[in-house]
């Protein structure tokens, strides 16, 4: 295998995440590689331009010695199937040596597993859906969310409408939850780092760093709503 | 089964997969008074159980953190992992061992290349390929012995 400038990526499973994935990274200049268990699947993957398909079980040892998983620096495993994934990762890491591996999984309650396993990476597709459905669905106020620390934190630009009851008043007489900071103000032009005697006026945006879940009522308290 | 001989009362062991191979050792550990609690996804796999069998048999999916939680597997001596599925059986043998503590952790694994790397991982593996093998090249010699007598 020719030395290539940037890093190899191994996809294991996953339909249309595959597909998607694959492109996005092409486009990047990686180097991909997709292995599936469906020859459907794989029919469908062929016919991206530059992608290396194989077809088999990405937790079997001699697939994934023949896709070339020895020579990726990354491997990323999301079949349907959760202990499919952690088992590709696993080998991956402990047989082939690869640096570093991302696992999807679908029950949320494993994601710390995954990581006492030694998967670098954990992706909770159902808890990053819902927390993104559950935003959209209740509040408008929330202008963009950024999750952080494995959505243990979130980041949340939050709107300070005309009649909000926080409008007007400083920083500190506002009542918020105790696991929330407001680390910049963004009024009209400016950004401010606030402190405690800072005054939030109606119109401005804050910047909020929220700790377990309390971004909603963080922004229920700013809002007035 | 040299493991099972000491009978203790107090041992308590889940079997998880309730085909030929989890219901007969069901079935022997049980008859040898273990406390036994076997675990199939499916209802219609505990057929294969013996009319006397003494155990649990509980609906469930071994790798479902509430239906072993309900088993009260922290409490187990002993978990075997026996479905059809090596890689179930891989994940249910490092929860148990790793997230509950069980002490005696044992997978059956159909493929014999994963079962060395897992080996190395410290999981007591069972591989049936690899036996037979064994027991095979044992009966040749044996045939190989007695043709030369």
């Amino acid at each position: 295998m020719s030395k290539t400038e940037k890093d190899s990526i191994l996809l294991i499973g996953g339909r249309s995440k595959a597909k998607s994935l694959a492109l996005s990274l092409l486009a990047q200049g990686y180097h991909v590689t997709v292995i599936n268990e469906s020859e459907e699947d794989c029919e469908k993957l062929a016919e991206i331009k530059n992608l290396n398909v194989y077809h088999g079980d990405g937790t079997k040892l001699y697939v994934l010695d023949e896709a070339g998983a020895a020579e990726c620096s990354i491997a990323i495993a999301m079949t349907a199937q959760d202990q499919n994934n952690l088992v590709a990762c696993q080998i991956c890491k402990k047989h082939f040596a690869v640096k570093k591996t991302v696992a999807l999984v679908s029950d949320p309650d494993k994601v710390e597993f995954f990581h006492q396993m030694g998967v670098d990476s954990v992706v909770c597709a159902i808890s990053a859906v819902t927390g993104i459905i559950q935003q959209q669905a209740f509040i408008d106020d929330m202008v963009q969310v950024v999750p952080a620390g494995y959505g243990k934190v979130q980041i949340v630009e939050i709107r300070i409408p005309e009649d909000s009851p926080a409008s007007g008043k400083k920083l500190w007489e506002i009542d918020l939850p105790s696991e929330v900071v407001v680390g910049c103000i963004l009024r009209r032009d400016q950004t401010l780092i606030p402190r405690g005697d800072t005054r939030v006026n109606s119109g401005d945006t804050l910047v909020v760093i929220a700790g377990s879940g309390q971004e909603m009522e963080a922004a229920r308290v700013l809002t007035g709503r | 089964m040299k493991l099972f001989e000491k009978k203790k009362t107090d041992e308590y062991i889940i079997i998880i997969g309730c085909g030929r191979l989890g219901a007969n050792l069901a079935n022997t550990l049980s008859a040898n008074n273990g406390n036994v609690l076997i675990m199939d996804k499916t209802k219609h796999a505990f057929r294969r159980l013996s009319q006397d069998f003494g155990g649990l048999a509980v609906v469930g999916d071994g790798i479902d953190l509430d239906a072993v939680q309900n088993a009260q597997i922290e409490k187990a001596s002993a978990v075997i992992a026996v479905t059809n599925d090596d890689n179930t059986n891989i994940m249910i043998a490092q929860l148990a061992r790793d997230m509950y503590h069980v002490n005696r952790v044992i997978a059956r694994l159909y493929d014999p290349e994963r079962e060395s790397v897992y080996r190395d991982l410290g999981i007591d593996t069972i591989c049936p390929a690899v036996l037979s093998a064994k027991e095979a090249d044992k009966l040749l010699g044996k045939c190989t012995e007695e043709e030369s007598k």
